[in-house]
This record gives structure tokens, sequence and C-alpha cells, in this order.
């Protein structure tokens, strides 16, 4: 009787550099035979000069070259359907300099949209008017409303992102990490589409 | 023939104040459908919600966002005033200030750009430094601008 061999491919995986890429290295295994180890140090793909920096390694390609070794076995898949492999990407650090850039021009260019949509809703007219309203006096700069306002800017901000430099309030993931999330998903569907062989 | 001019004056006017009636009416539809599409779109209820947990009271938000507007109209067409002192002012600038925040942050999400920044310059760990980037600068610009610019 053949024996089940149940296989779960690894979603992503980084390498340094290798050659061979064994069973083990993208996908776990689960199985009552006594070829486990075996199955583990397959080889199942070979690195080739054309291959670039991000290779996706389809089941279907794993299951066929297991069927050939090992035909006494039945191979069940769960799981992701593919691995992509990315290639020598070291997290690098990132340079202060480029860093501190983007944070300047983070910050002159959200200064510059507050105050370009503070005369868009002509805030300045509005705050006076309510100056007015609630103390009866006029007044051209209320600075008892604009003051605590400017704060209040910030903390709105930090309530929404959940977050105070690398401190946050409650263990809820913030919508910034759930959008950093979807992105790399998308990343990686593009790339198990594209980079798959066997969708060209 | 008088009596014929004056009630043909009166059912001009009649039927003028029904135009701005409905033109009124109209508008208003138009403007608080779109104000409320656009709170939600942005999500910022559900998120003040996520973060206080408290799911059951949505109806009362709901109240509360469609009382507010009103009493925003109520301020923008009507010219009297309270006698109160500045402590008032504080407290309102305050909560008006967290709430176009959140209005700014949300904004800001909306647009993806966070997510593709951070990976160009390859910042991942170290995303909520850029954040604060955005916080400061609105923090500063705002007061930059009541303090300094519009003098």
């Amino acid at each position: 009787m053949e024996q089940m061999v149940y296989l779960r491919m690894k979603k992503n995986i980084n390498m340094s550099h290798a050659k061979h890429i064994r069973l083990k290295d993208i996908a776990w295994v689960s199985t009552v035979s006594d070829l486990q180890k075996e199955l583990e140090e397959t080889t199942v793909y070979r690195l080739i000069k054309k291959d670039q920096d991000t290779i996706v390694i389809d089941s279907y390609l794993v299951i066929d070259r297991l069927n050939h070794v090992f035909p006494n076995l039945a191979f069940q898949l769960i799981g992701p359907e593919q691995t992509i492999i990315r290639i020598g990407q070291q997290k690098k650090q990132p340079s202060v300099f480029l860093v501190s850039v983007t944070w300047i021009i983070l910050f002159i260019g959200t200064a510059m949209t507050i105050m370009n949509f503070h005369y868009d809703v002509s805030m300045q007219e509005v705050q006076q008017k309510l100056h007015f309203i609630m103390t009866g006096k006029e007044n051209d700069r209320p600075l008892w409303i604009q003051i605590p306002y400017s704060f209040g800017l910030g903390i709105g901000m930090l309530l929404f992102f959940n977050h105070w430099f690398e401190k946050r309030f409650n263990e809820e993931p913030s919508p910034l990490e759930i959008e950093m999330f979807n992105y790399q998903q998308d990343l990686d569907r593009y790339a198990t589409y594209y980079e798959n062989k066997l969708n060209d | 023939m008088q009596h014929i001019t004056k009630i043909s004056s009166m059912i001009k006017t009649v039927l003028v104040n029904i135009l701005e009636i409905v033109i009124g009416l109209s508008g208003g539809l138009a403007v608080g459908a779109g104000y409320v599409a656009f709170l939600t779109v942005l999500g910022i209820i559900p998120r003040l919600i996520q973060l206080t947990k408290s799911g059951r009271f949505i109806k009362i938000y709901i109240a509360c966002v469609i009382i507010g507007s009103l009493f925003g109209v109520h301020l923008s067409f009507t010219n009297t005033t309270w006698d109160q002192s500045n402590g008032l002012l504080f407290v309102w600038g305050l909560f008006h200030g967290i709430f176009v925040g959140m209005l700014a942050a949300a904004l800001a999400e909306v647009l993806n750009v966070f997510p593709i920044l951070a990976k160009r310059i390859g910042v991942e760990g170290k995303l909520m430094w850029l954040l604060m980037a955005l916080m400061f600068g609105k923090i500063i610009g705002s007061l930059f601008q009541w303090l300094i610019f519009v003098q």
C-alpha cells in the first residue's frame, strides 16, 4: 500500500546563496514512512544562471519530481501552492542619510499640507466666529482655540496609528501595519504569477 | 385690481418659497449623504470603536455624528454668543484638533504612500519614525501658521 506524504509549502523564504534547493528548504514534510530523511534531502531544484533574485517553485514541479524519485509514495499538498524564494537579499542597514532626507521631506510636506488645508477651509475665519460665539468678544487671532487644536492634531494622528515612536498603546495592529502587510501580499501574489515558469 | 396684484405677488412669494425649500432640502441631502460617505470611507469611526472596544455603542456614535453635524449647521447660521471663558475654547480646540488629526492620518493612510516609501528606502522596521515625521510636521506646521504666519 502506498504511504501518504503530506507536504506544506513554505510561503516565503530568503536564501543567501544555494545551488541546490532541497525539499526541506521549501516545505514541511509529514509522513509515517521511513523515508522522511531522504525525502527532506531530495534536491527539488537546481539554480541556473538565468534565475534572477526571485524564484517561484510551484508545488506541481515538486510533486512531479518526488513522484519520479519515490514512486511508492503518495503525495498530498496542504497549504500554499507555491514557494517564493528570494536570493541574496540580506537585510541591509538603511542609510542614515536617505532616512534623514525622507524624514525631512515628510516633515515639511505635512507641515505645508496642513497649512494649505487650513487656508482651503478658511479655518481662521471659522475660529474667529467661534471665538465670538463662545466669548462674545471679537478676536482676530483666537489662540485659545488654535494652540490646543494644533496639539490635538498630533494626538489624533497618534490615536489613529496607535503608536508613539516604537511604543504602541494596545496590542492591535495599526492600520499602517495592515497596509504594509497587504502590500507585501500583493508583491507576493505578483511574484507567484509572473515568476512562475508554469504560467509563461 | 389691487387685490389681484396683491394675490398674484403672494402666489409668487409662496412659489419662490417652495422652490427654496426644495433647493435647500436637496442640497442638504446631497451634502449630508456625501459627508457621511466621506467619514465612512476614511474609517475613523471604526478605528475609534476598535481602539475603545465599544462596538456595542455604534448607534450612539451614529446619533452623535448626526447631532454634531446639525449643531455645526446651527453655529454657522446663527449669530448668538454664549459669553463663556477661554477654557471652553481650549477644550473645543483640542477636540477639534484630535478629529482633524485623525482625518489627516486616515487620508495619508488611504493614499498608500507609506508601504511603498518604507520599502524603497528599506526602513520597514522603523516605520514608526517616519510616522513621527508626519505628526511633528502637522503640529509644527499648524503652530507656525497660527503664531507667526498669519500676522
